[in-house]
């Protein structure tokens, strides 16, 4: 044991005081938070702006359609969607004019309202955006309409302006949060940014196990070691000692995230406030699935290090850590939406899979306690039948040198010892 | 009390025999030559001694008893591929390798400083170690073998790479270790040091034993029938009938005497002979070196392919096989 610390110790203080270490401590938080608000503000930027035309014989229809579409939304609030609209008549040129200002970009589409073929029939709204991608402007436009057309019709039977006014108000729906519910959206949030955390750590030190036991085997530093210890403490104590320099990066994150967000700095970093919702529980959760994440991942990477002579080699088989890897992260949507669906529930118990997508379930779902107790044994027993497993290939691995082995090879190797 | 004895030692990779039959033993405060042509069975008898590897027949002894790993904090070992964390500072590794051989960090660092000074490399201590010459890495590899002060010593190939200058500067520290009373045990390919420094050798070819015992010994079981002259003038006495064959330079022959019960007697007629001719500066009869013996057995064991001394092992060749001890 004390051979696996003095090991795992040095992997620690050398890997700490490299450079790269404070890079990539530094450059992580800065590209995540980079993505995070950089979708942010574009998204705010894509729907706070938008100048369409309506063309239409008929005035009067357009007109309301402006009022009501220029006219803030309680519901959005200050920052909400604003819009500027033209009305036009329609003539022989407009619709090349219209299309001519579409393609240099002062419009972002135009409504053409074409009268009805027949009285009392609504008229026909026509929509050309300028990109195909504007669903929210043909939402709001559609909600517009509705409102302009009912508020028509209802004038037309004689209900006065006030009370129109009144009825067309929409309802507002205050949301008050039962104790010790976190708010959903910003768990979330919160969630998928610790799911990044943990995904690009797991990779990243899983690679960092695999690549120090190629870097050992090229400087053949481990014969000497060999003469001391045996394998599996060395291998032990690279993927403890790696690991703790991922454990201490993501506390190094966790704890300046939250210095950060309950300063009062804050609320100016993001247009609106992000929450970012932990409970104490979450975060044990998630210290422990990480643990039991980069544990499985680490052996794996361990094997494939033991078996490959080269960073190059390295990278042909790197796929057996990424596929599940990269699995999680596309299945991490559905898991999102529907934590508890039979979906879900299934792929969290699948090991490869449960240190990430578990994780997700317990802090967003409501899994049974049964649920996450057989999770935490099945992974626990993969990762043990894996560290068996690697722990030969390692045995065997890091004393050979020439050609990758094939697999009847490996196969051979199992039955070593 | 053998340091070390290997018993009847038998050793199967794959397909390939890598030691058959093996048996010898090292006693403490002697120096011990393993000779052998490459992928003889040198490194994979060697990674038996310190448990890398464990033997499928036989029995390897440490200090007396059954090997066990608990006895390898009084095992130093150099290896032949030499390893060091290129991007560690030197004293923070040997002090490291100093701690998995039981010493505190304290001790460690206060004796790496001591054999830095003693190799003349005490400039090298704050450096890292990717920034040192090849030499220098090699004396650092040197120290963390011995810094546990261990009372068996493995050297596999230990002077390769050296400038004379350091290589006699190790030799000499060998020699001080052996005065220590520790065992030294080193393979080579130098048969010239091995003659200088070994008390005991033992040569290994394709996997087998093929001369085993004291240097003095083994040399006297040869014939002293080897004349080196050192001469000016005339050669013309090299064609006397003594002579079986010989091996002419400037001003220097090398001289193999016919066999004959009275070699003494020819080697004074050969003398007499040379001073007719020429003027004589070195006169020296002698057994067959210990190259030419191992060229000698080494041939005898390969009859067909006498090149094959010197084949290059193929890497796979050499890769074992890990075995709890």
């Amino acid at each position: 044991m004390h051979d696996v610390w003095l090991i795992a110790r040095r992997e620690y203080i050398e890997r700490i005081r490299t450079r790269g270490f404070l890079i990539t401590t530094v450059l992580i938080p800065i590209i995540m938070g980079g993505f995070i608000f950089g979708s942010s503000f574009l998204g705010s930027k894509v729907s706070s702006e938008s100048h369409i035309a309506i063309v239409s014989s008929d005035l009067q229809p357009a007109l309301d359609l402006q009022d009501e579409l220029e006219r803030p939304r309680l519901s959005d609030g200050a920052s909400g969607p604003r819009m500027t609209v033209d009305v036009m008549g329609a003539g022989q040129e407009t619709r090349a004019i219209l299309d001519r200002e579409l393609d240099s970009g002062d419009l972002d589409g135009y409504l053409w309202i074409a009268p009805a073929a027949t009285p009392g029939a609504p008229p026909a709204f026509t929509f050309t955006p300028r990109s195909g991608d504007e669903q929210s402007l043909r939402n709001s436009l559609a909600s517009a309409i509705d409102r302009v057309l009912l508020r028509e019709r209802m004038a037309r039977q004689g209900m006065a302006g006030a009370d129109l006014d009144a009825m067309l108000q929409p309802v507002q729906i205050a949301t008050v949060h039962a104790p010790h519910r976190v708010d959903r959206e910003a768990a979330e949030v919160s969630v998928t940014v610790l799911f990044f955390l943990m995904y690009m750590v797991i990779m990243l030190y899983g690679m960092n196990v695999a690549r120090s036991i190629i870097e050992e085997k090229t400087s053949r530093i481990f014969e000497v070691l060999l003469a001391t210890i045996r394998p599996e403490e060395m291998m032990a104590g690279k993927i403890i000692g790696v690991g703790s320099v991922g454990l201490t990066q993501v506390a190094i994150w966790i704890t300046a995230g939250l210095l950060l967000m309950s300063s009062a700095m804050a609320p100016h970093l993001g247009g609106q406030p992000l929450h970012f919702a932990l409970t104490v529980p979450q975060i044990v959760y998630f210290f422990v699935y990480f643990l039991l994440g980069y544990l499985f991942y680490s052996s794996i990477a361990a094997a494939l290090g033991a078996m490959t002579n080269s960073e190059q080699e390295l990278q042909q088989l790197n796929l057996f850590l990424v596929l599940p890897l990269a699995f999680c992260f596309i299945a991490l949507r559905a898991v999102l939406i529907n934590p508890d669906s039979s979906f879900s529930r299934s792929l969290a118990l699948v090991p490869p899979f449960t240190p990430l997508l578990m994780y997700v379930r317990v802090t967003l779902g409501h899994p049974a306690p049964w649920e996450v107790a057989l999770s935490l044994a099945l992974t626990s027993a993969s990762i043990y039948a894996i560290i068996w497993v690697t722990s030969r290939i390692y045995r065997v691995g890091v004393l050979m040198y020439g050609k990758r082995p094939n697999l009847p090879e490996l196969l051979r190797w199992l039955r070593y010892s | 009390m053998p340091i070390v004895q290997l018993q009847n030692v038998r050793k199967v990779y794959d397909t390939k025999v890598a030691v058959e039959d093996l048996s010898f033993a090292i006693q403490p405060g002697t120096m011990f030559g393993l000779l052998g042509p490459n992928g003889s069975g040198k490194t994979s008898s060697i990674r038996m001694m310190i448990g890398i590897t464990a033997p499928d027949s036989g029995a390897v002894s440490l200090f007396d008893r059954p090997f066990h790993r608990s006895m390898l904090a009084r095992v130093g070992y150099l290896p032949e591929e030499r390893g060091l964390y290129k991007k560690m500072r030197v004293l923070d590794q040997l002090v490291f390798l100093g701690q998995l051989h039981g010493l505190s960090a304290a001790e460690a660092s206060k004796r790496a400083r001591l054999w830095c000074e003693r190799l003349n490399i005490a400039e090298a201590i704050p450096k890292k170690t990717e920034d040192l010459s090849k030499g220098m890495q090699q004396k650092i590899q040197f120290i963390a073998a011995v810094l546990h002060e261990p009372d068996l010593i493995i050297m596999d190939e230990p002077f390769t790479g050296l400038d004379p200058v350091n290589a006699a500067l190790l030799m000499d520290t060998l020699g001080d270790l052996r005065r220590e009373g520790r065992a030294v045990l080193f393979s080579t390919h130098r048969m010239d040091q091995v003659e200088k420094m070994c008390d005991n050798i033992a040569l290994i070819h394709r996997g087998l034993l093929v001369l085993s015992g004291s240097m003095r010994d083994v040399k006297s079981s040869y014939p002293r029938n080897r004349v080196v002259i050192q001469f000016e003038g005339s050669e013309g006495f090299l064609s006397h009938p003594s002579i079986e064959t010989k091996k002419r330079y400037n001003g220097h022959a090398e001289i193999k005497l016919r066999p004959s019960a009275t070699l003494a007697d020819d080697a004074q007629s050969l003398l007499s002979e040379a001073l007719r001719h020429a003027r004589i500066t070195r006169f020296e009869v002698m057994e067959p070196t210990l190259e030419e013996i191992f060229i000698e057995k080494v041939g005898e064991a390969t009859p067909k392919n006498g090149s094959a001394i010197f084949e290059p092992e193929s890497e796979e060749e050499r890769a074992g096989e890990l075995v709890d001890a």
